[in-house]
């Protein structure tokens, strides 16, 4: 049940739905899947009068690119994702990640895409803020942040959920962007401004067209967890994905990627943590002491009822066990499914 | 196509009123046409104007699994998919399952089992069991909670759905009742 009206539009291509979106500067959201825009439209974080409808948009199947690289279309269903075989042996993190988001339904409807666009939350967004009787927070156009009513001006401390950013992130992906003036290339990360007003780096008329992940070099290994409470249907604690490349000898490590997704407003990178297994040679007591560098250099903010100490400890058993899992994973391929 | 105005601040913006589309829905086999605002939602629409309140309206917003319904065979969330959307569409909703007055083999599993108390979430785990068990007609108990994950049960405690759903699959669960 949506409480106010708004028109609705279908879009026969990608250009259509963005010449919409530009001329409504700002007024129209795009809809693919819904299930992130609706419900917030159901709490009314966000009332815009017009919604673009991608439904009649078929997505591409993906493929392997002249270069190695795989391009998937945005508009991909995630339930299409986890179902690939051709993924499932291409990128397996991928496949992974998009297999963890939300439950079953949640999966037939949403889009890669709209993953990675999805809205910061916190949880005095998840109720309608009639409900709530106080006054609209900063991202509801007031002035206040009542989870961290002490965090200074302007700041809304909320945290980017997507499960598959932080894997993409990991695979080095980059993201085709389409505008007004034609598309542009960027990394995933740079999507995130790392504000949680405004999360994402793009503009009211830009929609993600694909999605494309380097092949894998030599010696490359991977790891991935979602922390949660329940198992299954429900938003991660904190999300970690891990992209290691080894030396010929299996031990000594060329190249690391740490990524933690779901405790900031958008995913980070642990920098320090990185630089400490670069060039090492790897053990169990040296992964133990990236993670616990990681958890350390990250700041997590406390989102739904987790504490920020709660996160830390999370993030530094959590990256180890992960970290660990890569290296056997390396070690023995076939073992770890 | 396209109606752009501008609003009291001189800003552009979308007419604020929406215009009332005809949607045709293929419901259990039977088509009905049907005027909705876009802001109406699947399930209303179910419920409401064409009348079968089997499918239940619970969070209305994607968290529990109540709306279930099944478009083209897959098991979407009713209530936060647009009616708008579903033009055209085959939707099969709790009502489609029995042939008249003789339950499915699903239903019938889960009235042997126990799996409902207060039956709010069935209808929902209804339609996720039926679309899992038509792309996969032997599910491991793995499988079965993968694909009913989506849908939230306050009573039974789960073990009792799935118990029902292998029993359904005629892998070995024994019927309680008969």
């Amino acid at each position: 049940m949506i409480f106010f009206d708004f028109d609705y539009e279908r879009a026969d291509t990608l250009e259509d739905a963005v010449a919409m979106l530009a001329r409504l500067q700002g007024d129209a959201r795009a809809l693919a899947g819904g299930t992130d825009l609706l419900p917030s439209m159901r709490m009314e974080n966000i009332k815009p009068g017009l919604l673009v409808s991608l439904s009649a948009i078929e997505p591409s199947e993906p493929e392997l690119l002249a270069d190695g690289s795989i391009r998937i279309d945005a508009l991909s269903r995630l339930a299409s994702l986890e179902n690939s075989a051709f993924l499932r042996s291409k990128v397996p993190m991928l496949v992974q990640s998009a297999h963890v988001v939300g439950g079953n339904q949640i999966r037939q409807m949403g889009t890669l895409g709209g993953n990675l666009c999805q809205e910061t939350r916190c949880m005095q967004q998840d109720q309608k803020h009639d409900y709530q009787f106080v006054a609209p927070c900063f991202k509801r156009g007031g002035e206040c942040c009542y989870p961290f009513p002490r965090n200074g001006r302007d700041i809304c401390w909320s945290v980017y959920m997507s499960d598959i950013a932080p894997a993409l992130i990991a695979l080095d992906a980059q993201l085709e962007i389409l505008g007004e003036a034609g598309s542009r290339r960027i990394r995933v990360e740079e999507l995130y401004t790392g504000n949680g007003l405004k999360p994402l780096r793009l503009g009211h008329a830009e929609l993600l067209r694909a999605v494309f992940i380097p092949p894998a070099p030599r010696g490359y290994t991977w790891g991935y967890h979602k922390s949660t409470v329940r198992g299954g249907l429900e938003f991660g604690m904190a999300v970690i994905a891990v992209a290691l490349q080894l030396a010929q000898d299996g031990k000594t490590c060329t190249d690391a990627r740490i990524v933690i997704g779901a405790v900031r407003e958008g995913p980070v990178r642990a920098a320090a943590a990185e630089r400490s297994l670069k060039g090492a040679a790897l053990d169990e007591e040296r992964l133990a002491q990236a993670a616990a560098k990681a958890s350390k250099e990250i700041t997590p903010l406390p989102h739904h009822g987790f504490t920020k100490r709660h996160l830390m400890d999370n993030i530094r058993v959590y990256l180890r066990r992960t970290l660990v899992r890569a290296l056997e994973r390396a070690r023995n391929p076939g073992a770890l499914a | 196509m396209l109606d752009v105005t501008k609003n009291a601040k001189g800003r552009i913006a979308a007419r604020t009123q929406s215009r009332t589309r005809l949607v045709s829905l293929c419901v259990n086999g039977e088509w009905h046409e049907v005027a909705v605002k876009p802001r109406i939602t699947l399930v209303e629409v179910i419920r409401d104007t064409i009348g079968l309140t089997g499918t239940k309206a619970s969070c209305e917003s994607g968290t529990c699994g109540a709306c279930t319904v099944l478009i083209e065979e897959r098991p979407v969330l009713g209530c936060i998919t647009l009616a708008v959307e579903c033009d055209g569409k085959q939707i099969r909703t709790v009502e489609g399952l029995a042939d008249g007055e003789k339950l499915s083999p699903i239903q019938e599993a889960f009235l042997d089992q126990g799996a409902l108390q207060c039956g709010f979430c069935t209808p929902g785990m209804l339609m996720s069991a039926t679309a899992l068990l038509e792309g996969n007609p032997k599910p491991t108990r793995q499988d079965i909670n993968k694909a009913l994950e989506g849908n939230l049960c306050r009573c039974t405690g789960y073990n009792s759905i799935v118990d029902a759903v292998l029993q359904a699959s005629g892998q070995g669960v024994k019927p309680v009742m008969k």
